[in-house]
């Protein structure tokens, strides 16, 4: 059926601050059809008022003409699904009745349900991972209590990071119940090579499912584990759990003194130990929050000759399955339009992946020359001596030097009331 | 205070950890000998100190009294306590934690036959039992403290402090910390992982040293029937002891532990031997992995010698032999064998420690102190299963600059007869003319700045680079008594050199920069040599590693491409980090960073 096959494709980047936002409009010769992909913001630009990301659902309401047809919400960090609760712009994408929302096999409420899992199903592995990731928004909350102390005795640098770091990774409930109850139609838990369900309201658009691999898969292409690290998500929630609920009953007999009673000779110690448990959380919510955006869908859209790749904030442990098949490689190599992963983070556009993309030129003038898009927010996160900064100084240039580049952040406070988005189009 | 009385006491201890139970279904304990002190409250001792501060409740757990010793013996306070007051009691926690840290000092000091001070130049570690609420353990060098964490399980908490293996394997990262400061530095990726590998192995055979905890594994390599002080033989065979010790107490000690810092015996217990690990697989690059080679290699030598000491026992009825000598030979063969690693600290170069320098260091030292190996064979079997994981000794050709690349070296080298006391030790060098004319035996004993006289002396006929900072770090005199009761007096003495250059001038050096590095980025070099003086001053081994040459290429590409060139963490103690690193599997991947 000629008739449906799209024409082209349009991207709308919007300016959420540290955060994505994409809408992708598809053109049908019969009208054209919308798909969301993430609608986060954490934090939001200093320059945005109350009912920011309400305006922006309105504007996505207003350019898809009162219908979506698909969501993706590409993994539960804030800056990714915040927009989707009560109190910002959540009524207002459910009102545009997606028909079918997608999200990574770690979101699955159902994990575990079923008595014979379908083969390539996550497995009892992947399951208790899932659920571990509850555990670890209920470490991040915790995090982010004991970073409040922190700031109170001084340490406001570590309790900066910390507090921005465990908020992002802070359970969401709105947010995942609205997600969870949006599609009209079909709700998709999708792993690397699962079909994105997308065949039906986007006809003759071929959708690749590249992300997150479920444990099994990754442990086919890695030896022999060497631990369970689920367990430890479990314990450090746990443990968490126990320090907001229960600190200071371990010993309910024992003599104890408080702070201030601690004698001279120990002073010393006690306040090099308050200093190293800042740093020591600080390390643990890191590998939180990379475990967290380790859970992003992949997807690679194959339209009207074209190829857009979202790859979330999946990072190199995500990536590492599908670059291993030769398939994908292959498939990967004629991207045109690349969506920089982890808002342009060190470690979330693998060199591998990189240098796979054949469209890559230092010329301008090329046709067809590689498109690449981030959003983010310059001096958020990280730290340049450490080569941390979001974004990364050296992958920006390769990106600026290499691709045709697109940044949300080029959209000002004065520009954002008539432009709230870049647009890219592809035809 | 008193002025004389006893030289050790014992205090009572968690054998492995409060999951580990005997047959009465109690809490295994020991009691540890350790020695003897006038302890103020903490225990705070003249090494140790516990502070028993908890940083999430915001607590001091007031420490008890060690009163003076009753007719000639310090009390144990909690001799026969039921297992409730253990575990509920932090004052029996804080002396867990103390009597082992202090077992372990003691154990490296007997080994090598002085005191050891710790790096950061303070008499005393601190020690915090119940540090924070968290799944985690570690050393931190700046905090000059061992801290252990706590956490909950379904019917109660973990302690890491009551561990035995933990609270060992801590104490090791500091005692390691002690002996070789520069090996927290980067260097390979042997270097990398031999901190965690190295406490590890004390560790494990710190635990496997006592009778209980073997004669605990040993049981479940039984069949039911067998009379309760017997062993069949075929029960003790390495296949049959590996599983009943090795791998089935594997999935018990510790499964409460492994949250913090994965589960070292079973993964190392289950590494089959395949020198390709080490020789090829990218995999074990990563530090935490890497780690895992050494100790499945050291755990098979201890069930191969153990299998090969009771080969030699008289069967007390048909096939069976008495189970006690069995538990005491396995007990035996571990004490020995963690006697031997630690040994092996004092012939291992200064910086850039490679597996085989690891391996060479200890047939050397143990060949020293104990030539005849005739009767249990320990040397013959480090050789053999270290080779089975792919790791030789040292060659003799080089000799003088320990670390030539061994990434293809597949078989033991040939030393020609009568160049090395024993196979695959390290070379004397008494081919070396250096001069004595113009230092004095007797500071050469103690004095840094005597025993860098004789470096100068004899720089070229040392090989020593010139033109770099030089320093003699340490001068040890040991006295080392063998199990026969052979003395045997050594001076080690550490020297270290370190240059700080920009990656352009490194070509000079015979040196090249890693592929993508600046050529205005700092690079620091380090170089040195482990001088083994013998009794009469002479040297006897110059264990060294050049600071210039083509082996630092390899170093640096390492470095650059594993992510040890920056540091981006937050700065906690590379320990905590390595921990992280080993639970949550983390894999390599710094060539695909920005």
């Amino acid at each position: 059926m000629p008739s449906m096959q799209p024409a082209g494709v349009t991207v709308f980047a919007y300016q959420v601050g540290f955060g994505d936002c994409f809408l992708l409009r598809f053109h049908y010769p019969s009208g054209d059809r919308h798909v969301l992909i993430d609608f986060g913001s954490f934090p939001q630009p200093d320059w945005a008022r109350d009912g920011f990301m309400a305006g922006v659902a309105r504007d996505i309401a207003s350019r898809c003409g009162g219908k979506l047809h698909a969501v993706v919400a590409t993994h539960r960090h804030a800056d990714h699904i915040n927009g989707f609760a009560d109190n910002a712009g959540g009524p207002i994408i459910a009102g545009l009745q997606p028909e079918v929302v997608i999200q990574p096999w770690t979101e699955d409420p159902d994990a575990g349900d079923a008595t014979v899992p379908a083969a390539g199903a996550p497995g009892k592995k992947s399951l208790s991972f899932a659920r571990s990731l509850r555990d670890m928004e209920a470490l991040a909350e915790s995090v982010v209590a004991e970073a409040t102390a922190l700031r109170g005795a001084g340490r406001t640098g570590i309790a900066r990071e910390l507090q921005a770091l465990g908020m992002d990774n802070i359970a969401n409930p709105s947010a995942v119940r609205n997600l969870a109850r949006m599609a009209t139609k079909q709700q998709r838990y999708v792993h690397f090579g699962a079909g994105a369900g997308l065949g039906r309201v986007l006809p003759g658009v071929k959708v690749h499912v590249l992300g997150p691999p479920t444990l099994e898969q990754t442990d086919t292409i890695r030896k022999q584990r060497s631990s369970d690290s689920n367990e430890f998500w479990q314990l450090q929630a746990a443990a968490s759990r126990m320090r907001v609920s229960a600190a200071g009953t371990l010993f309910p007999g024992a003599a104890v003194v408080a702070r201030e009673g601690v004698p001279p000779h120990a002073r010393w110690f006690v306040e090099k130990l308050r200093s190293i448990r800042g740093r020591e959380l600080l390390e643990i919510v890191r590998a939180l929050d990379n475990a967290m955006n380790n859970t992003s869908v992949i997807l690679l859209f194959e339209v009207a000759g074209r190829k857009l790749l979202f790859p979330g904030d999946a990072q190199y442990e995500n990536w590492m399955f599908a670059l291993s098949q030769p398939s994908v490689r292959e498939l990967l190599a004629d991207v045109d339009l690349y969506k920089v992963g982890h808002h342009g983070s060190r470690n979330a556009t693998p060199r591998s992946l990189w240098n796979l993309f054949t469209r890559r030129s230092a010329d301008p003038q090329e046709p067809r020359r590689l498109t690449t898009l981030v959003s983010t927010m310059s001096g958020h996160h990280g730290n340049a001596k450490r080569k941390t900064e979001v974004p990364r100084r050296t992958l920006v240039a390769a990106l600026e030097r290499e691709s045709t580049f697109f940044n949300t952040e080029t959209i000002n406070a004065r520009q954002v009331k008539t432009q709230p988005c870049l647009e890219i189009s592809f035809t | 205070m008193s002025t004389s009385g006893p030289h050790t006491r014992k205090l009572t201890v968690i054998a492995q950890d409060p999951s580990f139970l005997g047959p009465d279904g109690r809490i295994v304990r020991t009691q540890v000998e350790i020695t003897a002190e006038d302890l103020q409250p903490g225990p705070w001792g003249y090494r140790v100190q516990v502070v028993d501060w908890d940083e999430s409740a915001g607590k001091l757990y007031l420490p008890g009294e060690y009163p003076p010793p009753v007719n000639g013996h310090y009390p144990d306070p909690f001799e026969n306590e039921p297992d409730e007051r253990l575990l509920e009691d932090p004052r029996f926690h804080q002396q867990n934690a103390y009597a082992l840290v202090m077992r372990t000092l003691m154990r490296f000091e007997h080994a090598l036959g002085r005191r050891i001070s710790w790096s950061f130049g303070r008499h005393q570690l601190k020690v915090a039992p119940h540090a924070f609420g968290d799944a985690n353990a570690y050393y931190a060098r700046r905090e000059e403290a061992l801290l252990f964490g706590y956490f909950p399980k379904q019917d109660g908490i973990v302690y890491a402090c009551l561990s035995h293996d933990v609270v060992v394997h801590e104490t090791t990262h500091a005692l390691l910390d002690a002996l070789r400061f520069r090996f927290m530095e980067p260097s390979s990726p042997d270097q990398a992982a031999f901190h965690e590998g190295f406490a590890d192995i004390v560790a494990l055979l710190s635990v496997f040293s006592l009778p209980d905890v073997v004669a605990a594994g040993l049981r479940r390599g039984i069949a039911a029937g067998v009379p309760e002080n017997m062993v069949p033989e075929d029960a003790l065979a390495p296949g049959a002891l590996r599983a009943s010790v090795l791998l089935s107490l594997a999935e018990e000690m510790g499964s409460e532990m492994s949250a913090i810092r994965g589960r070292p015996l079973r993964q190392s217990a289950q590494l089959d031997r395949n020198p390709a690990y080490y020789l090829e697989d990218p995999e074990f690059l990563a530090a935490h992995r890497r780690g895992e080679i050494l100790v499945a290699a050291i755990l098979n030598t201890f069930i191969e010698v153990w299998s090969a000491r009771v080969n030699g026992l008289r069967t007390v009825a048909d096939g069976m032999l008495d189970r006690e000598r069995v538990v005491e030979e396995g007990a035996g063969a571990a004490d020995y064998l963690m006697t031997m690693a630690i040994r092996a600290l004092d012939y291992v170069p200064p910086v850039h420690l490679e597996f085989a320098d690891f391996l060479t260091a200890m047939l050397t030292a143990d060949a020293e102190i104990r030539p005849d190996d005739s009767r249990y064979n320990f040397r013959e079997h480090l050789r053999r299963t270290f080779a089975a994981y792919g790791i030789y000794p040292v060659r003799s050709s080089e000799r003088g600059d320990a670390a030539v690349p061994r990434a293809r070296r597949r078989r033991s080298p040939a030393f020609p007869p009568g160049a090395a006391p024993e196979p695959g030790s390290w070379v004397p060098c008494r081919h070396l003319a250096l001069s004595y004319d113009r230092t004095h035996f007797e500071p050469m004993l103690r004095d840094p700045d005597e025993v860098f006289r004789f470096v100068w002396e004899n720089r070229v006929e040392l090989g020593v680079f010139d033109g770099a900072l030089s320093q003699v770090a340490s001068v040890r005199p040991c006295l080392r008594v063998g199990p026969d009761g052979f003395v045997l007096r050594e001076t080690v003495a550490e020297f270290v050199q370190q240059l700080e250059l920009r990656a352009s001038e490194l070509r000079r050096l015979r040196i090249r920069a890693p592929q993508g590095m600046p050529p205005d980025e700092k690079v620091v070099l380090f170089g040195g040599a482990t001088l083994v003086f013998d009794e009469y001053g002479r040297l006897k081994f110059y264990i060294h590693n050049a600071l210039d040459g083509e082996r630092q290429t390899a170093r640096l590409a390492h470095q650059w491409n594993s992510g040890e060139w920056d540091d981006s963490s937050a700065g906690v103690s590379p320990f905590a980090e390595l921990h992280l690193m080993r639970i949550t599997d983390a894999a390599a991947n710094v060539l695909e960073e920005w």
